[in-house]
């Protein structure tokens, strides 16, 4: 089989080391693959304070999640963060399920999320 | 299964994860055409992806590439689904998985059964060496 159609993982960098991670669709064993990616080379690149916006994210499973805990583990070993930004209400509940919404900064906006957050990012 | 089962609907799949979007999307119309509500429904796709993902990780670390077939029965009842997802899995420690997450909020693995025990309503696990693992999974409908 070919790439997953499920999901349509982009980013956006903001200068600094800030960038956004856009997550459209079904995040699942099949396609966590591609989010885990992205966020690497996001990481590798020097970013190091991370909003993934939840906007469009139909479903989320607990490898996903996993992958999520990983890069946000990954960015606090630079001193980084991560935030998640507008998740639908069905994610808000496995956030909630499984604790996860204590351990992530969650906001209600990508807008949102940014706040504080110079355009110089954390020291790398 | 329960003796009060109108209807059954049966699923093989193959072990591997590009199926297991098609497993949900069964699980859902079937919960749809019993009546059950979205939230419901959501909580069905998201257990029955859990068991599945359990299932074909288990078949990884023990090496099997290809992905060994994962059977889905749907047990349609008068007020309540069973689904059963059953593999050649040789099974884990529900227990032991709960303590990890419990130990380390930043567990990457063993939320599926987390996620599972939360939107079920009622949860069984059994291991057979002859049989393989099942995962049996109740969600009752609620009243009207």
């Amino acid at each position: 089989m070919g790439k997953p159609v499920d999901v349509d993982v982009s980013s956006e960098r903001l200068g600094g080391h800030i960038a956004v991670l856009r997550i459209g669709g079904e995040v699942d064993l099949y396609t966590t693959p591609q989010v885990k990616e992205e966020v690497l080379a996001l990481i590798d690149g020097g970013v190091r304070r991370l909003v993934v916006d939840l906007s469009n994210t139909e479903y989320l499973d607990s490898t996903a999640l996993g992958a999520l805990v990983g890069a946000l583990k990954r960015l606090r070993e630079h001193d980084g963060d991560l935030r998640l930004a507008n998740p639908q209400p069905r994610i808000r509940k496995l956030l909630e399920i499984t604790r996860l919404a204590k351990v992530f900064e969650v906001r209600d906006s990508v807008a949102q999320a940014l706040e504080g957050w110079d355009e110089q990012g954390a020291t790398a | 299964m329960p003796t009060t089962t109108t209807s059954r609907v049966e699923l093989k799949i193959p072990g591997r994860p590009e199926f297991i979007s098609v497993a949900r999307l069964a699980v859902a119309a079937v919960a749809a055409r019993m009546g059950f509500d979205y939230d419901d429904i959501e909580d069905l796709k998201v257990a029955t992806g859990e068991a599945l993902t359990n299932a074909i990780q288990d078949a990884q670390s023990r090496g099997v590439a290809a992905g060994e077939d994962i059977v889905v029965i749907c047990a349609l009842c008068e007020r309540e689904l069973v689904i059963e997802v059953r593999d050649k899995g040789s099974g884990f420690d529900p227990e032991r998985r709960r303590q990890a997450v419990e130990q380390d909020e930043l567990q990457e693995g063993g939320l599926g059964l987390l996620l599972i025990e939360a939107l079920c309503d009622k949860v069984e696990f059994e291991t057979k060496p002859d049989s393989g693992t099942l995962v049996r999974m109740t969600k009752r409908l609620a009243d009207s």
